[in-house]
Order: structure tokens, then C-alpha cells, then sequence
């Protein structure tokens, strides 16, 4: 069983598939540290 | 409606078929079967946590200590929480997406498929991982599913545990969101606007970004409890500069809007079954579409009402109270749609309509009970004590969960290619429904009179009303099982399902063009919506 079941043709398709993943991806990673981020800015001031 | 083109007819490369035995499990990229695995993962999940229930229930069955030492009622009350909420609700929801979405908007898949294996197979290592701090020493988690501090940075050997598994349940829900928005972007079927997509994919749609900007928020500040406890840092420690209130902000800056990713793609699922069984179409489709946007909008806003009792500014206050009552106004706007939607329709009263039935008047009772708590003076007399518990478990088990039984019972069929057995599913129903009630409404009554949520004992004038919610709760708990059985069986035969699965109702919904069960690969051409 392969992922290219999905049969996402297209390579602009493709490229839109990959760069919303990525994009959606570095959204949560920049909540998660800019929370901590907060928090250490917040405990020095 | 559009004509639905299926793997049957369309070509013949080795992926047609699913691989068999553990492989087609351990390596799966389809849709379906992943969302299989949700659904079996949760529901084991579900009664895992129901079993902490009926110990929690069994030891407030009368006053005084009977069953289980304190330490341990603080355990189950905390892991019924997180396996409830993390094991049995989300992914449940996930599970539902799955397989509902890409059938829904005429896709052949979810459009990141090998993301969508290792997102499920996250799951089973983390709760593994959370189930077996009940063999450490200390036990099981026990400072409540909030995790405040500086309770919750005492608790023993599981700590550790406790924030790998919750991040790793953070990280599997981060790609499910990713999968769910990124697929209904790009993988509409052409001629499907986003205005034609069923409110199911929209309800998902919107919980799907409420998820990613949430999730990271509760791994940052489990993040920061990590390393007060580990790296002697002081985030939360008053004695070292910190804060125990900010835990409590940034808690609850997560955990409000995740009381709406319960609840949100339950509301989706309500708009698909009200219209069917009602024979008329959704009355105020894109109304209800603007109402579970601002529901959302408003999740983020509000999450001081949780915490009233700690002390806040006036302003604040008022701030918390007058935005969590607006939350009224969109939800009100979908009860009337639902209603309106019912309004003069040939109603039938199969299983799911009953669900959604139940849903819309119980989820309205919890609804109500919010607003009571939602004004600051009464909340200061209500907070911890059971009418918080009655309010939240109206929402989420006659709401969520009835939401996600009613999603199973709609499209069951057109999973398994099996009717299911009608008479032990209006049963299930009856049961459910009745015990429900039973189980929580006196919850209210001990909650008014002053009885303090998660204690394991309590004064003698709380024991009636005790009595009859536990046996409410065995009661529930027990016809649960009917659930599990009407599913193995339909899965195992029964009278053939037609595509429509629902005669006489007209669905509407791409998922209705295809055959029950439906095949392997669900629109390998893309159908056109006219």
C-alpha cells in the first residue's frame, strides 16, 4: 500500500498540498514558542 | 447530483485492494481504514474511561469511604478527564473526518496521507504511555485534568509520563488539523465552492484551526511545568518570581476554545442529520455556517470565566461575562435553525434523528447552566462544586457524545454495507437517554446545596441524590455495551444497505452517490458539482 493512492496529480496541486502543510506546521511551532517565549520575557521583567 | 466514478469501474493498478493481515493496519494510508482505526481506538478509549467513571460513581454511591483510598479517587477523576476528552472525543471526531470528508467533497483521500498513519499511530503509544503510570510509584496522575500548579508538580514518578503523552496527543491532533484544512483546500471536487460543502466539512474546517492555534498553547505550558519541575526554573513558582495564576491564563486560553473542538464538528454532524429525517433542506445553511465561525471567534475571549475566583479586575470581570454570554447569540441562531429546519417536515425517528433529538434538547440544558455560570456572582457560589460538573457533562455527553453515536448510527450503513439492527439501537437510545438524565440533572441539586466536586467523601444530606445519580450511572454505563454490539454486528452481516441508506429521506451529500459499503478508493475521478 502506497501513499500515491491519494493520486494527487496535478504538481501545482502538489505544491499547494505541501507548502499549506508546511505553512500550518510552522504556525503551531510559532505558538508553541512564542508562548514559552512570553513567559521567559514576562519572568525577567 | 453529481454521478459518482469509483475505483470499481476505473482502473486497476495494486492499489485497488487493501494488503491484508497487520500490514493493511500498521502501514495504512487510506482513508477509511485509518478512520476506522480512530473510531475502534476511541471507543476502546471510551469505555476505558467510563470504567474510571463507574469506580468514581461506585464510591459516591453512599457517604463515607467505601470502595477506593482518596489518593486513587484523585486519580481516576483526573485520567476519566484527559482519556475522556484526548482517547475518546477527539479522536472519535477525527476518526468521523476521515472517513466522512473525502467522500464529502468528492476527493480520493485525505491529501496527506502518510502524515494521516503516523498522526493515528501516535495515539495508541501515548495513552499506553498514560494508562501505565498506573504501575509507578505514586500512581496515576492525580492533580486534576487542569494540571495546576503547584499541585500538579507534585505528583510522583508519572509526571514525566503525563507531559510526553500529552504532548504526543498534541502533536498527533496538530496533523490531523493540518490533513483536515489542507485536503478541503485543495481537494473540492470541481464546482464545489465552499459554500456547497456540506456543514459537516465546514464544522471540521473551522475546529481544525481552532486546533492548531490552541494545541501548541497547552504543550507550551506543559513545556514550562516540565522544566519548574525538572530545571528549576520558577514559570509557575511563586517562590521563584513566577505565577501559578498565569498557568491558569494560559490553561484555559487553551482549554475554553477546546471545549469548542468537542463540540463544533458534533454541531456539523446535527446539520446533517436534522435535514434528512426532517425530509427539508437545512433552514439557514449559511447563517449556521457564520454562527459556528463567530462560536469559534468567541472561544478565544472568553476564558477568564473560568477562573472568576481567583480575583480579577471589575472590568475583567464584566469583560469574561458579557463575552462568554454573547457565545448565546450564534448558538441560539443554530437551536432556532435546527428547530426551523423541523419545522413542518415529515419527521422520522430513526436512531440517528433520536440522537439528534436528544442532542438538541440536552445540549440547550448544559447550554443554560453555562449562562447561570457565566454570571460572576453566581459563579463565585457555584464554582467547584457539582453544578459545574452537572453543566460541563450535559455538554459534552448528551452533546459531544451523543453527537458522535448519532454521526455513527447516519452512516454506519454506508461504512459496513449492513443495516444495523433497528430495535437495539432505538434501545441503546432509550437507555441513553433516560440515564443520562438520570446521571447528571441531581448533579445540579447537589451542586446548588453546596456538595465540592472531586472529593471522595461528602456530608450525609448530599447521599440521595448521590445514590440516584450512581445508579444512573451503572445504568448508562451498562448500555454502552449495547452500542459496541450493534456496531460488531453490523460489521459481521445483516439486511444489504442500498447507497441511499436512508429511503425515502433524500440525503443529500456526495457519500450518498457512492455504493454501501463504499469501495476502497472513494472518487478516483473527481465528480462535477453542477
Amino acid at each position: 500500500m502506497s501513499a500515491a493512492e491519494t493520486e494527487v496529480k496535478h504538481t501545482a496541486m502538489r505544491r499547494r498540498v505541501r507548502n499549506g502543510a508546511l505553512g500550518l506546521g510552522c504556525v503551531a511551532i510559532a505558538v508553541y514558542l512564542a508562548f514559552i517565549a512570553l513567559l521567559v520575557f514576562r519572568s525577567h521583567h | 447530483m453529481a454521478n459518482a466514478h469509483t475505483s470499481d469501474t476505473a482502473h486497476d493498478d495494486h492499489h485497488d485492494q487493501p494488503a491484508t493481515g497487520i500490514k493493511r493496519w500498521l502501514f495504512a494510508t487510506n482513508h477509511k481504514d485509518i478512520g476506522t482505526m480512530y473510531l475502534v481506538f476511541s471507543l476502546i478509549m471510551f469505555f476505558i474511561g467510563g470504567a474510571m467513571a463507574m469506580v468514581i460513581r461506585a464510591e459516591l454511591f453512599q457517604p463515607g469511604l467505601q470502595l477506593v483510598q482518596p489518593e486513587f479517587f484523585n486519580q481516576m477523576t483526573t485520567n476519566h478527564a484527559l482519556i475522556m476528552i484526548f482517547g475518546a472525543v477527539m479522536p472519535s471526531f477525527v476518526g468521523l473526518a476521515n472517513w466522512m470528508i473525502p467522500m464529502q467533497i468528492g476527493a480520493p483521500d485525505m491529501a496527506l496521507p502518510r502524515m494521516n498513519n503516523f498522526s493515528f499511530w501516535i495515539l495508541p503509544f501515548a495513552f499506553t504511555l498514560l494508562l501505565s503510570t498506573m504501575f509507578v510509584p505514586g500512581g496515576m496522575p492525580a492533580g486534576g485534568w487542569t494540571l495546576y500548579p503547584p499541585l500538579s508538580l507534585q505528583t510522583g514518578d508519572s509526571f514525566p509520563m503525563l507531559i510526553f503523552a500529552i504532548h504526543m496527543m498534541g502533536v498527533s491532533s496538530i496533523m490531523g488539523a493540518i490533513n483536515v484544512i489542507v485536503t478541503i483546500m485543495n481537494m473540492r471536487a470541481p464546482g464545489m465552492n465552499l459554500l456547497k460543502m456540506p456543514l459537516f466539512c465546514w464544522s471540521w474546517l473551522i475546529t481544525a484551526y481552532l486546533l492548531i492555534a490552541v494545541m501548541p498553547v497547552l504543550a507550551g505550558a506543559v513545556t514550562m511545568l516540565l522544566t519548574d519541575h525538572f530545571f528549576k526554573t520558577s514559570f509557575f513558582n511563586a517562590a521563584g518570581g513566577g505565577d501559578p495564576v498565569m498557568f491558569e491564563h494560559i490553561f484555559w486560553f487553551f482549554g475554553h476554545p477546546e471545549v469548542y473542538i468537542m463540540i463544533l464538528p458534533a454541531f456539523g454532524i446535527i446539520s446533517e442529520i436534522l435535514p434528512t429525517f426532517s425530509r427539508k433542506p437545512l433552514f439557514g445553511a449559511t447563517s449556521m455556517i457564520y454562527a459556528i465561525a463567530s462560536i469559534a471567534f468567541l472561544s478565544f475571549i472568553v476564558w477568564g470565566h473560568h477562573m472568576f475566583v481567583d480575583g480579577m479586575p471589575l472590568a475583567a470581570q464584566l469583560f469574561y461575562m458579557m463575552s462568554t454570554m454573547l457565545i448565546a447569540v450564534p448558538t441560539g441562531v443554530k437551536v432556532f435553525n435546527w428547530t426551523a429546519t423541523m419545522w413542518r417536515g415529515s419527521l422520522s425517528f430513526e436512531p440517528p434523528m433520536l440522537f439528534a433529538l436528544a442532542f438538541l434538547f440536552l445540549f440547550s440544558i448544559g447550554g443554560f447552566s453555562g449562562l447561570m455560570l457565566a454570571i460572576v456572582p453566581a459563579d463565585f457560589q457555584y464554582n467547584q462544586t457539582y453544578f459545574v460538573v452537572a453543566h460541563f457533562h450535559y455538554v459534552l455527553v448528551p452533546g459531544a457524545i451523543f453527537g458522535i453515536m448519532a454521526g455513527v448510527y447516519y452512516w454506519l450503513p454506508k461504512w459496513t454495507g449492513h443495516m444495523y439492527n433497528m430495535t437495539l439501537a432505538k434501545t441503546h437510545f432509550w437507555l441513553s437517554a433516560i440515564f443520562v438524565n438520570v446521571l447528571f440533572f441531581p448533579q445540579h441539586f447537589l451542586g446548588l446545596a453546596g456538595m465540592p466536586r472531586r472529593i471522595p467523601d461528602y456530608a450525609v444530606q448530599f447521599a440521595d441524590w448521590n445514590m440516584v445519580s450512581s445508579i444512573g450511572g451503572f445504568v448508562f454505563g451498562a448500555s454502552q455495551i449495547l452500542f459496541a454490539w450493534v456496531i460488531v454486528q453490523s460489521i459481521r452481516g445483516g439486511q444489504k444497505a442500498t447507497a441511499q441508506v436512508w429511503e425515502g429521506t433524500h440525503p443529500t451529500g456526495l457519500e450518498w452517490t457512492l455504493p454501501s459499503p463504499a469501495p476502497y478508493h472513494s472518487f478516483t475521478t473527481a465528480p462535477h458539482i453542477p
